[in-house]
């Protein structure tokens, strides 16, 4: 006999309600922490199977290569929460790129913040467009975002006539490649932005908005919030981050490439649904997005460091995807 | 009014005279040349068909050439085959994505009386009327060669792959095989696609340095593009570049730079002569015998890849290696 059923039988409703609570609180915490633990189980079987990979240099580098997606990711985050999603940010951090490398390139480079405004522009912009186009024009996200996934690529094409563009200023490549105290600057942006946007999504009415137009979008009209401006906001966030990560990759490959970021969306996505986010919106923490980065971020590293084919990495990374998602407590108890 | 009709009188006059001249001038009616490759949005191919509308005859209006971008989907290219029959091109210059489907799209062409002259890549069919290309078996060797030279004949090295299946991969990987198995003290640490990709090969790279600390001596790239992505890794790790043995394949931009400063080693794959080649072979073929060829290229290597009146079944573009002395050279004929 457990606890449970000499409650019921007991019938003492205080003592009931108290495990009630208590099962409520330890589902909570296994959604909350079960992503974290799993993130820290991987690591560790991975410490084992590669000496190097609990080393200073390569954490340094899974930071450095999961700093990108990771901003990406965040964007995703906002715009899941809100019971939406951008399909254009490979497009935008693209075109953002070339822009910006336009700018950074040539006899007399204009200054790097001058090529980064530029750069961080064109994402805003298209996020803003998306944006729009689905809370004014009423057009689906999935629609909407996917034409800016064709409109962004081609501009890139069109701006850059198919070339890449190298040759840029040493002030615009220590975004990619700078370090601030030994830490490499993409991977202190990456920070300020999950820093930023913690804040922003915990402590901010903003952020409380957006769950809740995530949660409900008629009733948080009925409540009073500007559902359409927040909808317009949290795309133009999507672009921005989009075109932050257009510098940085930029910046480390050291030139402008029409062809980057292409199904980069993908991977962003996966790292919100890994971190616990509902695609149904409203519910999730940019905490979780975090660690799904992560999570990808050490797959794609520790199969690099074991020597495992790229096509074994696609399969690993594809089970644990839909393993997250069913291992979401949460979620079964929604459904 | 009256504008309007004097306009009209004016057109009228002019479409009647250009119609006399059109006919009396009809031996030299441009050649229509369609060509299909298999996608723009690469420097390579984009380059390609840049040197291609700058053949003499294309300029000189002798050949009118439309390029149709395959979008890397063969069967957009086999759709495009039917666009390009209906519209009764009289040859066609074609760098197909699949060996395979490549073969089939092209036959129905032949079919149709079309001759068409296969550049770049292969494509899997006896009906070809002529091929023109750099071997990329060989080209595979001579940048495995160029590692085990440097080391030595002796070290560990890494391979970035192209695209698994891509003709480029399979080809140049059996020609850096052939090499290697040669030398036995070379040792593959470690060997994985970055899918032609500079920020894939960026990340790989950083990921190898850290598996094989010290070890890595060389690195032999399936193309520039990851050859230059393996060198930003090695910089960001704080590494001296010079102390690698680096060697890619293409020969764009960037690369020759690299190779300049002693960075790397690239072998050019000559896409003009494979592009302008192209089009003096399907001239011929419309144009008949006597037809003398007119790009430079013909001129540059001489002996190396003979015109043979335009009629052989295979043409072999040499490969040139980039290096410190070479860069400046190949970086004035590449430019236009």
């Amino acid at each position: 006999m457990n606890a449970s059923t000499t409650a019921s039988l007991n019938s003492d409703p205080q003592q009931e309600a108290n495990v009630l609570a208590r099962r409520q609180a330890m589902r909570s915490y296994i959604h909350q922490y079960g992503i974290i633990v799993a993130f820290f189980l991987l690591c560790l079987t991975l410490s084992f199977a590669s000496e190097y990979f609990l080393t200073t240099k390569n954490i340094v580098n899974v930071l450095r290569q999961t700093a990108i997606n990771g901003i990406l990711a965040i964007g995703m985050t906002l715009v899941i929460l809100a019971r939406g999603i951008d399909l254009s940010v490979g497009s935008v951090l693209a075109l953002s790129g070339i822009v910006a490398a336009s700018f950074a390139t040539g006899e007399t480079p204009s200054p790097a913040w001058v090529a980064c405004a530029a750069g961080l522009g064109v994402g805003l912009a298209c996020g803003l467009v998306n944006g729009v186009v689905i809370s004014k024009l009423g057009v689906p996200p999935f629609v909407a975002t996917l034409g800016m996934l064709s409109v962004a690529r081609g501009m890139t094409y069109i701006y850059s006539e198919g070339m890449p563009i190298p040759d840029l200023s040493k002030g615009f490549l220590w975004i990619g490649q700078g370090r601030v105290a030994g830490v490499p600057v993409p991977v202190l942006f990456f920070a300020a932005a999950f820093i930023l946007f913690w804040v922003v999504l915990n402590r901010t009415t903003f952020g409380r908005y957006i769950y809740a137009v995530g949660g409900n979008e008629r009733s948080a009209r009925t409540a009073g919030i500007n559902t359409r401006k927040v909808l317009v906001s949290v795309y133009a966030l999507a672009g921005l981050l989009a075109g932050l990560g257009g510098l940085i990759l930029t910046a480390r490959t050291t030139a402008g490439l029409p062809q980057a970021g292409q199904s980069y969306e993908l991977d962003a996505i996966a790292a919100v649904v890994i971190g616990g986010t509902s695609l149904s919106g409203g519910v999730g923490t940019i905490r979780g997005t975090l660690f799904g980065a992560l999570i990808i971020g050490v797959i794609n590293n520790g199969l690099d460091l074991l020597g495992v084919s790229s096509f074994y990495q696609q399969v690993v990374k594809g089970a644990i995807i839909v393993c997250a998602v069913l291992l979401d407590p949460a979620r079964r108890s929604r459904d | 009014m009256k504008l309007i009709k004097n306009t009209l009188a004016a057109l009228l006059a002019g479409a009647t005279l250009l119609g006399g001249a059109s006919n009396s001038m009809a031996a030299d009616k441009p050649v229509r040349i369609a060509a299909p490759v298999y996608g723009l949005r690469s420097e390579f191919m984009k380059v390609w068909t840049d040197w291609l509308m700058e053949h003499p005859a294309v300029k000189s209006g002798e050949a009118k050439v439309t390029i149709f971008d395959g979008r890397y989907d063969p069967n957009v290219q086999n759709d495009q085959f039917d666009t390009i029959i209906v519209q009764q091109f009289d040859a066609i210059v074609f760098v197909p994505l699949d060996i395979e489907a490549g073969g089939r799209t092209l036959e129905k062409a032949i079919a149709a009386g079309i001759p068409v002259v296969g550049a770049n890549a292969r494509a899997n069919s006896k009906m070809l009327t002529s091929y023109i290309g750099s071997n990329d078996d060989v080209g595979g060797s001579i940048e495995a060669q160029y590692v085990v030279d440097k080391l030595g004949g002796k070290g560990n090295v890494v391979i970035l792959e192209g695209p698994i299946g891509q003709s480029g991969q399979v080809e140049r990987l059996k020609g850096i095989n052939k090499v290697l198995e040669k030398n036995p003290e070379i040792k593959v640490l470690d060997k994985k696609t970055a899918n032609w990709s500079r920020a894939e090969a960026l990340a790989l790279m950083e990921n190898w340095l850290t598996a094989h600390p010290g070890k890595i001596q060389g690195v032999i790239a399936e193309n520039d593009e990851m050859a230059i992505g393996a060198i930003q890794a090695i910089k960001a790790a704080g590494l001296n570049v010079k102390d690698f043995a680096i060697v890619g394949v293409d020969g764009v931009k960037d690369a020759i730079k690299a190779a300049k400063d002693g960075e790397m080693v690239s072998i050019l794959q000559d896409g003009k002569a494979q592009a302008q080649g192209a089009l003096d072979i399907a001239l011929r073929a419309v144009k008949g015998e006597g037809y003398q060829p007119q790009s430079e290229i013909w001129k540059h290597y001489g002996e190396k890849l003979p015109w043979a009146d335009g009629t052989a079944k295979n043409y072999d573009v040499p490969w040139t290696i980039i290096d410190e002395k070479s860069a400046d050279d190949v970086m004035k004929m590449i430019s236009k």
